[in-house]
């Protein structure tokens, strides 16, 4: 059977209801009824095709109606002058040169990690290559954060139909080695972070960065009278309804298992060299990638953003399998597949690359003005007309002011703790804790330097004792020395405290990293990763991170310039959302990578320097969580504070007085000191009694306020490295010396803390994650 | 006549870029060409045809041809052998060279060109040895030192003094080097006897060493080998990663970025990778 009717002309609110449940749409009430009132307009019965297709263009996920507004209010429409082309499509496009730009995307691929962990992290790359891809540009790196709970969870606690921890988190990396290394994509940065708040949905973040010239810019609009083609994968059963199923809760149903695509990396990769060498050749006028609905989201948009109507003929996409409903194939998002606007000459000199690489290539309909300038798009199947919506009434999504419950702030730990009377046990923990400890065993998993273009690695240090980078860095052109440097962050502790400062915090700490390499931060794409949006304290917490997200990029003028909202993240099993995760991706500028600084010590009798003020910060620090200390205050920030700091290290990294740099943030001081020392594989004296001479030794240590580095300072050029801090205004405090003996000796004045072999260090730090 | 280089492309492989690259900034750019493998078998419009008989070098990059989904390399050495055999043969017994890099080496192995024992008697020899799965079992990107121990049969490390070690970097998960237990003996002899190993794992003293400096496990730490003749070379690390100073993973550890009186030194950032040799040398060796 092609289509049916479904009778919703009649239907009282219980029946459109019912409608919606069984036929999968996830639309409301509200939304069913605006259906109804379309269709008594046209005066006849919608066919299940019609319904599906709107329920994709309406679902969360696809049209953000609970996330517009605040977006819009706090996040989007920073203006800075790289922007080229900036949230309106599938990426950002900022300008990288005089001739060339570069391409950022970021998303999420949540609930289908938490059903099926290999395929639904490897699809995720897939789709956000796809979207990197459909602007013109050539990918050049890939970054992918990842939240999940306590690896070591207890079986016991587990409910039965929520998976365990270790085995999404060891799916979801081999998902993205094997797709990410089979499509020749480096993975250059992440992170792997674990809180007891993922159990029950685990959160996985893809992001992508091209490079394009300026002029190969592919827009994803359609016009009149142009041939559209769809290009790549056949068409399949798999990822029906991805993003309805996205945007509810998760209920840990197999079901849901068919909503999940199935990823294809060597049809994939092909194909990528096919529409990059047919853009080159101007054959494509626009593109879009087929990601969430399929075509059903692709026709409508690229027609609607083109001003035109379309006409489609469904037999034509070539299917995997035999039996396909229409309305499966309108919307089915199977993976690998763009489709491409063309003009009519042009159409036989682009299929016939397809063909040299081996790609699936048809035409599946045109471009159409409708008399009465009508934009309708029309879809037949076999001759038979199974749908005419108009593109405006299709595409006109509610947008919803969700209420909101803004949580009360943090308080100040009203216990004061004891102090450690035994900091090398304390630092120790710290340093095995799992979100400190070494990432290598997953960073290793991934190709991250195929393209051989990534001169500064997500491993820095000697070889063998390599030490967690700040931020990667890429040469993306041959004949430049200019270099993109990558990066993403959250702190999802500091943001469960206190969402506003928690992503505040955010920004600050994406600027350190970048900064730390010797990076001047250029654009931002986010990924936002939320609860339900119906109930008012997860809007709450997603208001107040937004507006924090705001507040430091405004004022810093970076842009947000691409990425997306995943509401839902709760499971009903567990009964509670994600912590509030507005992951960032942020990328840097640099003007010659042979001027990037890595965070590796670097030399014997060099000295070490702290930058920045210290504070009794410790809410949600990885300290207090040692301690099992619940509140306190998240660290707070302010961007002229955070601007004149960076421009100062830079300054000075450019001076070339800098051998080492790190940010300091999980674990603090402490932590930062030793992370430097172990990449480099040298030893240390410290004293902080010039760090904020107020705090106790254990709160200097272990506070994680922002905007603060170590950094190393050549010895010669303590002087000159010294009269620009105070020249600039930028507070320093200077922290000890690095030395010959393979030691980490840390005290407070008079008082010794910390006195640890650096073998006895790295071995509690390197642990083992995987 | 400008030495013609043949890149073999299919879909999968995924080096083939920075292969190239490292051609061009060779001053072979006029001669080296991406070619995808329909164009050698001539299933591509007739301008678009190649004739590996034009070419002076093969290289088969790394990547993972076909997905590799069998084994690696399986798939493409298959496709080479169906479709190209003769041509392969013809090719390596005029003495022009091959070089198989990571996948490109495991093609090589699958299609018994490697170790390629008595193949200058026969058509194209039996497979006579493996690339098989890391002993970590898992996809290993890391930077490995590996000790150049060739005598001087191998056209693409001449001019590389032998004990040499190099630094490039390793990413695969099937590299292990292995010869089935029967038969490893008497062919780690006949490797040394004809001079075809070339490249061993080492640690950064020099030594041998095992997990992680060798990364997958292979036997007798073995990195590289040539065939008997020298002119056909297979290797699991990547030099045409490690082209440049700037690419190696401790650059920024050389590279003070400063000199005296504030006057910015590049230092070693400008200066060459250990991979560029192997590329130097096969050029050195086509121009003569």
């Amino acid at each position: 059977m092609k289509r049916f009717e479904v009778r919703i002309m009649d239907a009282d609110d219980e029946e459109l209801k019912r409608i919606s449940e069984i036929m999968g749409l996830s639309l409301n009430l509200d939304e069913m009824r605006r259906l109804k009132r379309y269709f008594v307009s046209k005066n006849r019965e919608p066919t299940d095709v019609e319904l599906q297709s709107i329920a994709q263009a309406w679902s969360e996920h696809c049209c953000y109606k609970s996330s517009k507004k605040v977006l819009q209010e706090f996040v989007f429409g920073i203006e800075a002058p790289q922007n080229m082309l900036v949230i309106k499509e599938d990426a950002g496009v900022l300008e990288f040169d005089e001739e060339h730009a570069y391409v950022l995307a970021f998303e999420s691929h949540n609930h289908p990690s938490a059903i099926e962990p290999y395929g639904g992290a490897a699809t995720g790359i897939g789709g956000i290559v796809r979207d990197v891809i459909c602007m013109g540009a050539q990918p050049i790196a890939l970054v992918d954060p990842l939240f999940f709970g306590h690896l070591d969870y207890p079986d016991e606690k587990l409910p039965e139909t929520v998976k365990h921890p270790r085995f999404l988190f060891n799916g979801v990396v081999a998902g993205i080695s094997d797709y990410g290394n089979r499509i020749g994509i480096p993975t250059c940065a992440g992170m792997v972070y674990f809180d007891e708040g993922y159990v029950g949905n685990c959160v996985v973040n893809v992001g992508c960065v091209g490079i394009m010239k300026k002029s190969d810019l592919s827009r994803s609009m359609a016009k009149s009278g142009e041939v559209l083609v769809l290009v790549g994968g056949k068409t399949g059963r798999d990822g029906i309804h991805g993003v309805t199923f996205a945007s509810v809760e998760l209920t840990g149903e197999e079901e849901f298992r068919s909503a999940v695509q199935l990823g294809d990396p060597i049809r994939k990769e092909p194909l990528m060299h096919a529409i990059l060498e047919a853009n080159e050749k101007r054959l494509i006028s626009g593109m879009k990638d087929l990601g969430g609905g399929g075509l059903s989201c692709a026709v409508s948009e690229m027609c609607h953003a083109g001003g035109c109507g379309a006409e489609i003929q469904l037999e034509n996409v070539k299917l995997k399998e035999e039996g396909l409903s229409a309305w499966e194939i309108w919307v089915s998002e199977s993976q690998e597949r763009f489709l491409i606007a063309v003009e009519p000459e042009k159409v036989e000199e682009l299929l016939a690359i397809f063909e040299k690489w081996d790609v699936d290539a048809v035409v599946v309909g045109e471009g159409k003005a409708y008399p009465h300038r009508e934009k309708k798009i029309r879809i037949f199947h076999d001759g038979e007309k199974i749908f005419e919506l108009d593109t405006d009434f299709l595409v006109s999504c509610p947008v919803y002011e969700r209420s909101i419950e803004i949580r009360k702030k943090e308080e100040e730990g009203l216990e004061e703790i004891e102090e450690p009377a035994d900091y090398n046990e304390t630092l120790k923990l710290l340093l095995a804790s799992p979100n400190i400890a070494s990432r290598e065993c997953v960073i290793r998993q991934y190709d991250h330097e195929v393209r051989a273009s990534t001169v500064i690695k997500p491993l820095q240090g000697l070889i063998g004792k390599e030490t967690h980078g700040d931020a990667a860095v890429i040469k993306p052109l041959e004949s430049s020395y200019k270099g993109i440097a990558i990066t993403t962050d959250v702190n999802p502790s500091f943001c469960k405290t206190n969402p506003f400062w928690g992503a505040a915090s955010v920004v600050d700490e994406v600027c350190r990293n970048l900064t730390a390499v010797g990076a001047v931060p250029h654009a931002f794409a986010d990924c936002l990763n939320f609860g339900n949006p119906e109930k008012p304290d997860r809007m709450g917490d997603f208001h107040e991170c937004c507006r924090g997200l705001g507040y430091m990029a405004s004022s810093l003028g970076i842009p947000f310039v691409s990425g997306n909202v995943s509401f839902y993240n709760e499971s009903a099993a567990m009964n509670e959302s994600i912590p509030p995760t507005p992951t960032i991706l942020g990328v840097g500028i640099c003007e010659d990578i042979r001027e990037c600084v890595t965070v590796d010590v670097k030399e014997v009798s060099n000295f070490l320097y702290l930058v920045g003020e210290t504070k009794k910060e410790l809410g949600g620090s990885e300290y207090y969580k040692l301690r099992s200390v619940e509140g306190g205050i998240v660290p707070r920030t302010d961007p002229e504070v955070l601007r004149m700091r960076m421009d100062a290290l830079r300054e000075a990294m450019k001076a070339g007085l800098i051998a080492s740099c790190h940010d300091v943030s999980e674990g603090g001081l402490a932590v930062a000191v030793c992370e430097m020392l172990i990449g480099g594989d040298i030893g240390a004296s410290i004293d902080i009694a010039g760090v904020n001479p107020e705090l106790r030794s254990d709160y200097k240590l272990f506070s994680e306020s922002n905007s603060r580095w170590v950094v190393e300072v050549w010895k010669e050029e303590k002087r000159r490295f010294e009269v620009l801090f105070k020249e600039r205004g930028v507070c320093i405090s200077k922290i000890g010396e690095t030395e010959d003996e393979k030691r980490v000796g840390i005290c407070d004045g008079g008082k010794k803390l910390v006195s640890l072999s650096l073998e006895e260090v790295r071995s509690v730090w390197t642990g083992n994650i995987c | 006549m400008p030495v013609k280089i043949c890149i073999l492309r299919i879909e999968g492989t995924n080096c083939e870029l920075e292969t190239f690259l490292s051609f061009k900034r060779l001053g072979a750019a006029a001669a080296a060409e991406i070619v995808h493998l329909k164009q050698l078998i001539g299933a591509v419009k007739e301008r678009e045809k190649r004739n590996l008989k034009d070419y002076d070098l093969l290289v088969i990059p790394g990547g993972f041809s076909s997905g590799d989904y069998i084994r690696a390399g399986a798939i493409l050495a298959a496709r080479i052998k169906g479709a190209l055999g003769k041509e392969i043969v013809d090719f390596v017994r005029t003495g022009n060279p091959i070089l198989g890099i990571c996948n490109g080496f495991q093609v090589l192995v699958e299609m018994g060109l490697l170790p390629g024992f008595g193949a200058a008697h026969e058509e194209i020899e039996m497979q006579q040895a493996a690339l098989t799965t890391n002993d970590s079992a898992r996809f290993e990107c890391r930077p490995a030192f590996i000790k150049h121990e060739n005598r001087g049969n191998c056209v693409f490390t001449r001019g590389i003094e032998k004990g040499r070690i190099l630094k490039m970097p390793c990413a695969h998960a099937e590299g292990k080097f292995f010869i089935d237990e029967r038969n490893r003996e008497t062919y780690i002899q006949l490797l040394e006897e004809n001079d075809q190993i070339v490249f061993r794992y080492v640690g950064p003293d020099g030594n041998y060493a095992s997990y992680p400096w060798n990364p997958n496990g292979s036997i007798y730490n073995i990195a590289g080998i040539c065939s008997p003749e020298g002119n056909i070379l297979g290797l699991m690390p990547h030099p045409e990663r490690a082209f440049y100073a700037f690419m190696d993973p401790e650059w920024s550890r050389s590279a003070r970025g400063r000199g005296k009186d504030g006057e910015k030194e590049k230092g070693d950032a400008y200066g060459d990778g250990d991979g560029k040799k192997i590329f130097e040398a096969v050029l050195n060796y086509l121009r003569l």
